[in-house]
């Protein structure tokens, strides 16, 4: 029987080839004090410097226009006078040159640290760091990889450089870490590469061995063929309504306008965010209800889920002074903002409640980020008080799943944000490449919990709905509906794809779905239940 | 010399990041001229290291001090008016 190895899927294809390990480079020397003195260091140090630089500059040469701008960018990074300055200081006391650059860089990524917009530019810094003390120590670091002939390549991870070594004969990718993501994700979703993320075996893997990459079914196979490559699910049209109303995600009026192409049954997220981003004041209410005004007459028929302001440190809104924090996913975000900002909150209201007068549509308001039933409670009242809405608050955080059934007559309906929920009920940092596997959606962990959400909100009488990146998928979206969900809401372009889906099976067959779903003790075989289900039909 | 100060406000959604800091710094090498930026009542930094603008964690909103050390104050406006475009995002 061909070994399995499970990780997270990138793109539609598969494809069978040939293993080729790039093996990481030899192990860097220690670093040093020496007695060369400053100058010669300095020169040592400038010339690495300049040649890493020539093989960027070469990278980026034959590279496409992204990856040649990304070139650049590094290359700025890896002359930095500044930095050059810093490691001089180390080598006047007495330092080797690459202990004075691994030094320096080490005190630039401190201080640049803690800021989600440069987490990836610190990671990039190290990777030049290491090579100017591999250029030092003479040290190869470059992949030599084949020109020709058809390879799955097989690494740790890939960095930018790395990828733009990428050569015609690299026709799949696997990595032992990154998430769906990571920067190997993302160039090769670009460049429909086949590539499967996150796949912690993949380090037993030998050159030579032939191995399917199957990302629909987010596996490897050892020895596998194209026959057993997971298919993409396809649903027969059947013109039946859909099992649950399938709602779109909006943010903007061309998102309102291109959701109303689609057979939308109204907005089940409008993230309000967006609209204030660009802004340096606060806009005046009668701006901001002009502004809903269009997008709400824009939305597709069906009723319009608003979710009040939902920024943080690391998103933050010019105008609501948002001082820096050491967690921003677990600082003062969404609904908690009120502390300082209810007048902004307040406004916000107010101008939604002229824009639903003004247009005439059904208005459903939500808060983010809420982890109490008193905090539910005040949500609503205030709601309540500044218009004619129907009232809600988003499930994102363990705590206010734990006493759902408290919201009785409190709330009108619930709406769950799984990346969100996933982030918080697993303690994984939604922007950590490494911790993907955790944030798959199909971790039992959080289907259970999903499962808890839609049952006790039905016994409360609350109607309840997903509106997480989650029920995009068309398969996740049929489980929804088996556990209860009342209505899914999905990004536009996947609307039609979610309909499809659940206009496809029965009442009882979502039913069925899921309680094989919720026996399954892992994300491998909660989705493959859900997918064997699915073929049967 | 005579140096020139003007104020630019960030306009890009992630505030001074990589990019906008690496275009500064290329327009700051080409001119040949010292150019200082930093908040307002703050200590400057020399606009020729990315990566001490980027360590000044300026967010979107934010207004800069942007001092250009040259005789020639059309240089200097067409400085800053290139680095305010850069901020735009």
């Amino acid at each position: 029987m061909s070994k399995v190895l499970t990780g997270l899927g990138v793109g539609l294809n598969a494809i069978v080839a040939e293993v080729f390990k790039v093996n990481p480079p030899a192990k860097l020397p220690e670093w040093s004090k020496t007695t060369t003195g400053t100058a010669a260091e300095s020169q040592t140090l400038k010339d690495a410097i300049a040649s890493v630089a020539a093989d960027l500059a070469r990278l980026g040469s034959t590279a496409d226009e992204t990856t040649a701008e990304i070139f650049e960018a590094l290359g700025y990074l890896l002359e930095d006078e500044s930095l050059f300055d810093m490691a001089v200081a180390h080598l006047d006391e007495g330092w080797s040159a690459a202990a004075g650059y691994g030094m320096a860089v080490n005190e630039f990524a401190e201080m640049l640290a803690g800021d989600a917009a440069f987490e990836e530019r610190i990671a990039d810094l190290q990777d030049l760091s290491k090579r100017v003390q591999a250029a030092i120590a003479g040290i190869h670091v470059g992949l030599d990889l084949p020109q020709t002939g058809a390879f799955v390549i097989v690494g740790d991870d890939f960095s930018p450089a790395d990828t733009a070594q990428f050569t015609p004969a690299v026709v799949g990718v696997i990595t032992v870490k990154g998430g769906p993501t990571s920067h190997t994700a993302i160039i090769c979703r670009s460049r429909s590469i086949p590539a499967v993320v996150s796949v912690s075996e993949a380090v037993a893997l030998e050159n030579g061995q032939s191995v399917l990459v199957d990302p629909v079914g987010d596996r490897v196979v050892v020895d596998g063929t194209l026959a057993d490559a997971t298919k993409p699910l396809e649903f027969a049209n059947t013109g039946n309504d859909p099992l649950v109303q399938v709602r779109a995600n909006i943010g903007s009026l061309d998102d309102a306008k291109a959701a109303s192409e689609t057979g939308a049954v109204g907005v089940g997220l409008f993230r309000t965010e967006l609209l204030y981003l660009n802004e340096s004041s606060q806009p005046s209410v009668e701006r901001q209800s002009q502004l809903y005004a269009e997008i709400l007459a824009a939305a597709p028929d069906g009723p319009i889920t608003v979710r009040t302001i939902d920024a943080g440190s690391d998103k933050p809104v010019p105008f609501l002074n948002m001082p820096e924090e050491e967690n921003p996913a677990l600082g003062v975000r969404g609904y908690r903002l009120i502390q300082d900002h209810r007048g902004f909150i307040e406004d916000q209201l107010k101008s939604l409640e002229a824009a639903r007068i003004k247009t005439g549509r059904e208005i459903w308001v939500m808060a983010p980020m809420i982890a109490t039933a008193a905090e539910a409670a005040e949500f609503a009242a205030l709601a309540r008080e500044l218009g004619n809405f129907k009232v809600g608050v988003m499930v994102e955080t363990p705590s206010i799943a734990a006493v759902l059934p408290d919201l009785e007559g409190v709330v009108d309906f619930v709406s769950v944000g799984t990346n969100d929920l996933s982030q918080y009920l697993y303690a994984a940092d939604r922007m950590n490449p490494s911790l993907g596997a955790l944030l798959n959606p199909w971790q039992p962990g959080l289907i259970r919990t999903l499962e808890r959400i839609a049952s006790q909100a039905k016994a409360a009488g609350i109607y309840s709905s997903v509106c997480g990146e989650s029920a995009s998928d068309p398969a996740f979206a049929v489980l929804l509906a088996g556990l209860g969900f009342d209505s899914v809401s999905s990004s536009r372009s996947q609307v039609d794809a979610v309909r499809a889906a659940l206009s496809a099976v029965t009442r009882e067959q979502a039913e069925g779905l899921a309680k094989n779903v919720l026996s399954a003790k892992n994300a491998e075989d909660t989705k493959s239940a859900a997918v064997a289900a699915l073929s049967a039909l | 010399m005579s140096s020139f100060e003007m104020t630019v406000t960030v306009i890009d959604p992630i505030g001074l990041h990589a990019r906008p800091a690496s275009q500064i710094v290329k327009l700051v090498k080409d001119s040949g001229v010292t150019v200082l930026v930093g908040r307002e009542g703050e200590n400057s930094v020399k606009a020729n290291s990315p990566l001490m603008l980027m360590a000044l964690k300026i967010k979107t909103g934010e207004t800069l001090k942007v001092t250009v050390e040259t005789d020639d104050e059309g240089q200097a406006t067409s400085i800053v008016a290139q680095i305010q475009d850069f901020l735009k995002g």
